[in-house]
């Protein structure tokens, strides 16, 4: 124990004087973290929680064009002044300013009471950004055809004699409130709900860089040989990078929990709602800090060089974060990707991370991914272990 | 008094046809620095390495005492302390912290470890830069900083792997006083170099080796002696051409350079005229070795190669 502890200081001091390695280790997850949260706010809020702005242009009629900007204005849609002509209108919209621009034609409100068998019923046109979400290019035509129904509608009464402001309101017969009931499991997470388990899974990874460069720098200087010839175990060496680097992976945590609680709320993001069970965040965080740190012995003992090791370690992250949700969440992946992400340990912990803070989920819930994790730590340490007797002269006799 | 004996050792890196040691025996006393001299890849490091454990698969015996060395370092592991040729140290730790973590590794603490890292600290004399990262110091001191781990355990058999290598001269002559004064009647002493004045000046006894065999080994003043009728010859000015000539005739001249010149002579009567005729034509002797070569000659009569090829 005495020379598993000297190992221990060892190696937390070697860290603690390693401000690049800091740096990656905490400051990356937390940029990425707040950032990202920030960027994608809106994405995640699906396309009610784009605020796309129209105008309603109407050449011979002002009053009408203001009865269909107050029509379709709401739930996602706001009304911005009308350009002045159809061509400013066009060149507007093609710079996505604004989104949807509506030209009503001239004659529009007589033709709507026109007797059956005058012609061509008529055409309202929607200039549209191609940029816009499909559903929300169709709820914003069902408006505007809603918004035609009624001014109709309010002329046939009219045409028989009857008081138009009397006319019920036909939006409200339209109300329709969605409600999920039944499991919770598929919900989606929020920004900061996915972002900040995310960024956290990627920056624990990120031990792989530390711990290879330390152990090739302590391989190139004859270190590890003088331990060696000092009879310390190899499996001892690595056991003695196991323990500093899961207090850094549980540092991590506990830092990138609290820049969602507060840096992304303090930059206009929202708050990260904090799960109730911090026993099953803590099994989460520990399984995904052992199957870290056993990928970064084993990419230690493996690399020959400190290119080698930044090569292996930091592609081999990127890859499994972007096969893994991290980068880009699961649920917006083709279905191909997304049976791919089940191989990704990232993915795994991911699963943990919102079995416990996006659903308040139980212990059966974490069992799986923290399983998985666990025993992909145990085959990385073994595949270490096993490198490294086969690099090394085999023992017979001495 | 003690002995590590080497006995019929051989040793090949996996994947490679040739052995980097080659059935090398050697017998190295306790009392004495043991100098094992050899050219680059002769099989030094590799005959370090499969003393100190961090090589595998060695055919043949390492004992000390009669008993293999493996099973007294698993009874005793700090009985073996190593210098390695590399500097071997933790740059970003001071050195206070490295010697703390590498006594701490072999098992001392508490009152024994502070004791044993002051006590090394002064002997390497490098108790002024405790505090500082090793990274920070010079060549010199890392290399008694490095000494410095190797003794932490006051080990019983040291393998010093050219632990000079690279150091201005002042830092050499310490650095070689250091090691002169550990000798002590039950402590073992292998000192690898590839100068032959180090190896000279410090051991009393040495072995050859080339291409992992040995090829000389013994006291340094048997190996050194010579029969032939050698007389060297240093001088403070090269000889003058007509001289040079006549020597070249009479006493097969050779010249090594730097004013250095070996001649056979026929007996101890011819070394005073060879002496004066010298001194006549203004070329002072600086140093006259007869019946004795140095260690580059030893070599290059075993080999028909110089150390430094």
């Amino acid at each position: 124990m005495r020379r598993l502890l000297a190992l221990w200081e060892k190696e937390l001091l070697a860290l603690l004087r390693d401000v690049h390695g800091l740096a990656v280790l905490f400051l990356m997850p937390a940029a990425f973290i707040v950032v990202m949260s920030l960027a994608l706010s809106d994405a995640f809020k699906g396309d009610s929680g784009r605020q796309t702005d129209f105008a309603v242009l109407s050449p011979d009629d002002a009053g009408l064009a203001d009865r269909f900007a107050q029509g379709l204005a709401g739930e996602g849609f706001r009304a911005v002044p009308a350009p002045a002509n159809e061509a400013a209108a066009r060149e507007g919209v093609r710079n996505g300013k604004p989104g949807l621009a509506l030209l009503v034609p001239s004659g529009f409100a007589p033709a709507l009471a026109a007797p059956p068998g005058a012609g061509d019923s008529p055409e309202l046109v929607l200039l549209a950004d191609p940029t816009l979400p499909p559903m929300q290019l169709l709820a914003f035509r069902q408006r505007a055809l809603g918004v035609a129904l009624e001014l109709r509608v309010s002329q046939m009464v009219r045409l028989a004699g009857g008081a138009p402001d009397a006319l019920p309101d036909l939006k409200r017969a339209a109300r329709l409130s969605v409600e999920v009931v039944g499991s919770q499991g598929a919900r989606r997470p929020s920004s900061v709900q996915q972002n900040v388990p995310a960024w956290l899974i990627f920056g624990m990874f990120f031990v792989v860089m530390p711990i290879s460069a330390l152990f090739i720098v302590e391989r190139r200087d004859g270190t590890l040989a003088r331990l060696v010839a000092q009879r310390v175990p190899f499996s001892m060496l690595l056991l003695g990078k196991v323990a500093p680097f899961f207090a850094v992976n549980l540092a991590q945590a506990a830092l990138m929990l609290l820049a969602g609680r507060t840096l992304v709320p303090w930059f206009g993001g929202e708050v990260l709602v904090l799960p109730a069970r911090w026993d099953l965040l803590g099994a989460v965080t520990a399984s995904t800090s052992l199957a870290a740190i056993g990928w970064g012995l084993l990419v230690a003992v493996s690399a020959r060089t400190l290119e080698q090791a930044t090569v292996i370690g930091g592609v081999g992250n990127i890859l499994a974060a972007a096969i893994g949700g991290i980068m880009v969440p699961r649920f917006v992946m083709p279905q191909t990707m997304q049976t791919m992400a089940e191989f990704s340990p990232m993915a795994w912990a991911l699963d943990g991370f919102h079995a416990v803070i996006l659903r308040q989920g139980a212990g059966a819930d974490v069992a799986a991914p923290c399983a998985k994790l666990l025993a992909l730590a145990a085959v990385l340490l073994a595949l270490a272990l096993w490198v490294h007797e086969r690099r090394r002269v085999l023992s017979s006799a001495q | 008094m003690g002995m590590l004996s080497v006995e019929a050792l051989s040793f090949r890196y996996p994947g490679r046809d040739e052995a980097v040691l080659d059935e090398m025996t050697l017998a190295i006393p306790a009392g004495k620095v043991f100098g094992l001299l050899g050219p680059n890849g002769a099989g030094k490091t590799t005959l370090i390495g499969v003393i100190a454990g961090q090589l595998r698969g060695a055919q043949g015996r390492v004992t000390l005492n009669g008993e293999p060395l493996a099973r007294v370092r698993r009874a005793r592991p700090q009985c073996l302390g190593i210098v390695p040729q590399e500097y071997a140290l933790y740059p970003m730790l001071s050195c206070r912290e490295n010697l703390r973590f590498f006594g701490g590794v072999q098992g001392l603490a508490g009152a024994r470890l502070k004791a044993r890292i002051e006590a090394v600290a002064s002997f390497a004399r490098i108790e002024g830069v405790l505090a500082r990262r090793a990274g920070q110091l010079s060549g010199g001191l890392k290399r008694r900083l490095n000494l410095a781990i190797g003794l932490l355990t006051d080990p019983q058999v040291l393998l010093l792997d050219e632990p000079t290598a690279g150091v201005d001269p002042q830092s050499r002559a310490f650095l070689l006083d250091s090691i002169r004064s550990l000798a002590r009647a039950d402590r073992i002493i292998i000192y690898t170099s590839h100068y032959m004045e180090e190896v000279q000046e410090l051991c009393e006894r040495v072995a050859i080796i080339d291409h992992g065999r040995v090829l000389v080994s013994g006291a340094m003043s048997e190996v050194l002696r010579d029969d032939a009728g050698l007389l060297t010859l240093r001088l403070r000015a090269p000889l003058p051409p007509g001289l040079a000539a006549e020597w070249r005739s009479r006493f097969a001249l050779h010249e090594d350079g730097a004013a250095r010149y070996r001649l056979a002579i026929g007996g101890p009567a011819e070394i005073a005229p060879a002496i004066e005729a010298a001194r006549a034509a203004g070329c002072e002797p600086l140093a006259i070795d007869y019946g004795r070569r140095d260690l580059e000659q030893l070599f290059m009569q075993l080999t028909d190669r110089s150390l430094r090829d």
